[in-house]
């Protein structure tokens, strides 16, 4: 016998206690993992998409808070292509849809003649012809979700389109999307010359100084603001809200969880004040006693912990299936953010064990052996 | 047997070496409500064989939680060997290593086996799971209990459960064992059967061994007997000659 046999025969004599202090511990744990890979990965989901359609620099309103957060106008991007050094631009207009089937859909309006269309990687179909209006191209899963096959109407911004094309992106966000002619998006808008944001791709973007003196141009063209995508990304202010909420609530999970163990280990070793008397009688030291009590909290936390991990697993399997939530991010808890989370789990139940050790042995042996 | 006056001056001339000993102890429980020993003096020297005796609430359990210190006095000193106790972590060293407590309830882990209960007293030694499993498992044959190691003492008898109680107190070979009333939960035949038990630990360990009991057939099998009265001590008698093995051991 050991202290660790000794501590999961006592996880084992209260059957219901230990699987609900686990439940507990599992549910805190896999909502903060869920929750701190949710914000990451909305962050990284959105990194993706657009490393995926592929520029150097993204010009937005200056002091707009976030990448959808402002307008700018359409001329601009003429002056913008007229920098030397600037091999392409593009406006974009960018809006979540609603349509018929009540489903969001992110939906981006490039013009006509924007080299954006020519690096849309098409699985069937093809993309708007020049003058082309109200026809779309479709992520093949924004298609599957919507029920739509090539040649079908779309209902977007109470507008019918009809699906010229659908993509086979890879990143999440790009596979969830519908791409139409900026015109059309402009009109739904209500938002006639304007574009959210230009993408623009520059002649020599390896070369620091020349993207440096092209971002100067750009920002001196007067109230918008270059910057390349991670820089937009890593300001964008819904992001870090999400990431500080996601991350809030994470740590009250992680909490409750320790709130858990200390609750459990608190009833059972009140329970067993008797028991930890005589391990005091029989000679153990107030370390011994603690680490016994330690020990069970670090077991409960252990296969909590696992649970946890298994719920968040599954539970990003579950967003996934979820068209709203699967066409948008992509949620996959990692090592990288199971360590971190599992770890600060462990030493907060550690922390929750050591308070009813402490009271336990705070009592004298012949106190503990007089209870029942 | 023989009453004496004081103790001191009888004591004094045993040869046998001081194992503990209580120098003006007091007990008083409930903010000085309820005095449980006061300026009690005692001394137990290596392989006495002490019954302390007294009516219900006269002292007898708090003096026996004393002298192992799983409760410490209001005032007064205990001295193992010569130094003064006063540390948690050197009381659980003394439990560990030099002082056995048996109890009248018995006071096993009801979830473990008998064999588990003998070597939680084992746990933090030092000792190798092996070598804890087979000292804990011949401790057992020593009681007379290896034919039911593995049993839960939820499932042993009253005696078995005390066999076991001492077996998890002697496995250390303490050089004190205190018994608190071994026998009070006993049947009259298991009660006898314990009794033996502890005498002939005693006999052939020659550890001391202080039994607190109604019982004054079992005082009268030690050599010493004292008399608690509220608290205090109102009579030490030694036995100078008796028949049996035990009473051989003293001189007076």
């Amino acid at each position: 016998m050991t202290l660790f046999s000794l501590a999961l025969r006592n996880l084992k004599r209260r059957p219901i206690r230990t699987f609900l202090s686990v439940l507990g511990i599992g549910l805190a744990v896999g909502s903060a993992l869920a929750l701190v890979a949710l914000s990451r990965n909305i962050q990284d989901s959105a990194r993706e998409a657009t490393d995926e359609i592929g520029d150097d620099l993204v010009v937005m309103q200056k002091g707009a808070s976030d990448i959808f957060g402002g307008l700018i106008p359409e001329q601009i991007v003429e002056r913008i292509a007229a920098i030397h050094g600037v091999a392409n631009v593009s406006g974009e207009l960018v809006a979540f849809a609603p349509n018929s089937s009540v489903k969001s859909v992110l939906t981006l309006g490039w013009p006509d003649a924007s080299y954006l269309w020519k690096k849309v990687p098409l699985r069937e179909g093809r993309i708007p012809t020049a003058g082309e209006r109200h026809v779309a191209v479709l992520g093949d899963t924004a298609a599957a979700s919507l029920g739509k096959e090539l040649n079908d109407e779309l209902d977007l911004f109470g507008q019918t389109f009809r699906i010229v094309g659908v993509a086979r992106y890879t990143t999440v966000v790009n596979r969830g999307l519908a791409l139409v002619p900026l015109i059309d998006l402009q009109e739904a808008n209500y938002r006639p010359h304007q574009v959210t944001i230009a993408h623009v791709k520059i002649e020599r973007a390896h070369s620091h100084d020349e993207l440096e003196r092209i971002r100067g141009e750009i920002d001196g063209l007067g109230n918008v603001v270059a910057a390349t995508t991670n820089e937009v990304l890593d300001n964008d202010r819904n992001f870090a809200i999400a990431e500080a909420a996601s991350l809030a609530v994470a740590i009250i999970a992680v909490a409750m969880s320790a709130l858990n163990v200390l609750t459990a280990l608190a009833m059972a070793t009140q329970e067993r004040t008797r028991e930890i008397g005589i391990f005091a009688a029989v000679g153990w030291t107030n370390g011994q006693i603690i680490k016994s009590i330690v020990i069970e909290g670090i077991m409960l936390c252990a296969i909590g912990c696992a649970v946890g991990v298994l719920l968040s697993f599954f539970a990003a399997s579950a967003f996934h299936r979820i068209p709203t939530i699967g066409n948008l991010i992509s949620l996959q808890p990692g090592i990288g953010l199971i360590a971190p989370v599992v770890g600060a789990a462990f030493l907060l139940c550690i922390l929750g064990a050591l308070f009813p050790a402490w009271r336990a042995v705070r009592m004298l042996p012949a106190e503990a052996l007089r209870r029942m | 047997m023989i009453a004496i006056d004081r103790r001191t001056a009888l004591f004094k001339s045993s040869g046998a070496r001081s194992l503990i000993a209580l120098r003006r102890v007091s007990r008083i429980y409930d903010r000085g409500a309820i005095p449980a020993l006061r300026n009690l003096d005692l001394q137990i020297r290596e392989g006495d064989c002490l019954a302390i005796v007294g009516a219900s609430g006269s002292g007898k359990s708090s003096l026996i939680n004393i002298l192992c210190g799983i409760d410490y006095p209001t005032s007064g000193h205990v001295i193992w060997e010569g130094r003064a106790i006063r540390r948690k972590r050197d009381w659980a060293w003394l439990r560990r290593l030099r002082i056995g407590i048996v109890f009248q309830e018995f006071n096993l882990i009801p979830t473990l086996t008998a064999l588990e209960n003998v070597e939680l007293a084992l746990l933090g030694r030092g000792l190798s799971p092996k070598h804890r499993y087979t000292r804990a498992g011949m401790v057992l044959g020593h009681v007379g209990l290896d034919h039911r190691p593995h049993h839960l003492v939820t499932r042993l008898s009253g005696g078995e459960r005390q066999r076991v109680a001492i077996a998890r107190a002697i496995v250390n070979e303490p050089k004190l064992l205190l018994a608190d009333e071994p026998t009070g939960n006993l049947d009259s035949a298991s009660a006898a059967k314990i009794a033996d038990l502890l005498f002939n630990l005693h006999e052939m360990t020659g550890m001391a061994i202080v039994l607190v009991t109604h019982d004054d057939a079992l005082a009268a099998r030690c050599t010493r007997r004292i008399r608690l009265r509220d608290g205090a001590i109102v009579e030490d008698s030694l036995r100078t000659l008796m028949s049996g093995p035990i009473g051989t051991k003293i001189k007076t």
